[in-house]
């Protein structure tokens, strides 16, 4: 397994060679559930991993694979009707190998950054910088998640320009997802004061809509 | 049922709308089949937006999913009743050898991209009608994946509509393109790359900026592009006229609104109450 996380950063044609599809579509979301696991539970060690914090670990272990996978199949639908409509139907299966590896890049890059967030946990016991430590975590892991999908993407975008363009949007269609699937999945990682819960059942909504009142309201005074 | 969502599969992916095929004047769709395709693809698409309002009700308003499920069918083949007419016409003014039945395949074939879009962005909407509560923003939300499936379809539509002129034009010009030897330069040149594509090579673009196409071609394009924004305009006003779809949850469940208002500012003061509230 730590050979083929190797190939994915190293975006070998492993992933993207021809034959045994299904199999290296199931070993590329197994390394997503993985590594996601891994830095979910050290996401979720903020307060603590005894007695109650416990639940907070194993929560966030479940929630951070969950959240990749979950805004993956919500985007895939459409990002494949589009392909097709498009005529590069025949590069689907790879594009979503190609998609598939880049998150399971993402979850390997965060999992190197897990050492980061322990220190910080370690050093650190404010509640808002642990959340904000950890979006920078996400920030830059996805950054840099961003050379593993143009390795893997190269030989299309050449083979077809329009590519391209459907990368953009797919881009844009999962940020969309996700940013709703993270506040949704919320507390990833837990506020120390509060009971531990799976989902924060008060705080239930809408991310953009929570967005644009608070642009309204700054803006309004 | 396979076979009917091959046939939907084969439009989009364009088999059935190739140049080869166009050139025959014909439309090879099998209608009956990708209606009903169409019809289930519009009942999967009914039902993930009628769940806010359910899920927003607890359950109470269920009545909203059915109704939606029945409606939006409903909504793609009455904005196609609306609009046939006037594309038989056009495109008859035009003089594409578009048959009635073929042009009605046609635009079928356009609902079923339609609807393959809308019904793959069900998930999506699905997802947020289960973690929203705002109305305004599940009103915008629907809007948009309505827009991007229209946009593809009419885009389907109308890229459709320019191969049959294009076709039509070198069909029509090899007829005549023996006679047009003597004539002035240009036109040596169109019925050279009319040659060339009645020979299934493809045609010379003759300067960098020059567009394909005789003028009347271009008029052509330009028409069906206007009637691709009339389709529009018609698919968003029968969207208003069949309301409510996703169903406000503070309002009683109902099959049809009162007549007022229309859809452009019904948009607007959703984006107004998004802002506000």
């Amino acid at each position: 397994m730590l050979l083929q996380a190797e190939n994915v950063l190293r975006a070998r044609p492993w992933a993207v060679e021809d034959g045994h599809t299904a199999k290296k579509l199931a070993q590329l979301g197994l390394l997503v559930v993985v590594f996601g696991i891994v830095y979910g539970a050290v996401m979720g060690s903020f307060g603590g991993v005894f007695g109650q914090r416990f639940w907070q670990v194993v929560f966030s272990a479940i929630k951070v694979p969950l959240l990749l996978m979950g805004t993956f199949a919500l985007s895939l639908p459409s990002f494949f009707v589009v392909n097709t409509l498009l005529g590069l139907r025949s590069d689907f299966s790879y594009s979503l190998r190609a998609l598939l590896a880049t998150q399971a890049g993402l979850t390997i890059i965060l999992t190197s950054f897990a050492p980061f967030t322990l220190l910080w946990y370690v050093s650190f016991s404010n509640y808002q910088g642990a959340i904000l430590f950890n979006t920078l975590m996400f920030g830059s892991a996805s950054f840099a998640a961003q050379w593993v999908l143009r390795r893997f993407y190269e030989p299309l975008i050449e083979r077809d320009p329009r590519h391209r363009m459907l990368l953009r949007a797919w881009l844009v269609i999962y940020a969309f997802v996700g940013i709703q699937m993270a506040w949704v999945l919320r507390p990833f990682v837990g506020n120390p004061n509060m009971p531990t819960q799976f989902l924060r059942q008060d705080v239930w909504g809408n991310a953009y809509v929570r967005l644009v009142n608070i642009i309204w309201t700054f803006i309004g005074g | 049922m396979r076979k009917w969502f091959k046939q939907l599969d084969k439009i989009l992916r364009g088999d059935a709308t190739r140049m080869s095929l166009l050139a025959e004047g014909k439309i090879r769709i099998p209608v009956g089949g990708l209606s009903v395709a169409i019809v289930l693809l519009g009942v999967l698409y009914g039902l993930c937006m009628g769940s806010f309002a359910m899920i927003r009700t607890g359950g109470e308003a269920y009545m909203q999913l059915i109704a939606s499920a029945i409606k939006v069918p409903m909504l793609f083949f009455l904005t196609l009743a609306v609009t046939f007419p006037s594309l038989y016409v056009f495109n008859a003014l035009i003089g594409t050898r578009l048959s009635v039945v073929s042009a009605l395949r046609l635009l079928i074939a356009a609902l079923g991209v339609m609807l393959a879009v809308l019904a793959s962005l069900g998930p999506i909407v699905v997802f947020f009608a289960l973690s929203t509560k705002s109305y305004p923003f599940m009103q915008l939300l629907n809007v948009a994946t309505a827009t991007m499936a229209g946009v593809l379809g009419l885009g389907f539509l109308l890229r459709t509509l320019n191969r049959l002129v294009i076709v039509q034009e070198s069909i029509e010009s090899s007829h005549v393109g023996p006679k047009s030897e003597s004539n002035e330069g240009k036109e040596k040149e169109k019925a050279y790359d009319s040659n060339r594509a009645s020979e299934g090579k493809p045609a010379e673009p003759i300067g960098a900026l020059d567009r394909a196409g005789k003028f009347t071609t271009r008029k052509a394009k330009s028409v069906f592009k206007a009637w691709t924004m009339v389709f529009a305009l018609v698919g968003a006003q029968m969207s208003w006229v069949l309301r409510p779809f996703i169903g406000c949850p503070s309002l009683p469940f109902e099959w049809f609104r009162e007549r007022e208002s229309n859809f452009f500012i019904a948009v607007l003061r959703a984006l107004v109450n998004l802002f506000s509230s």
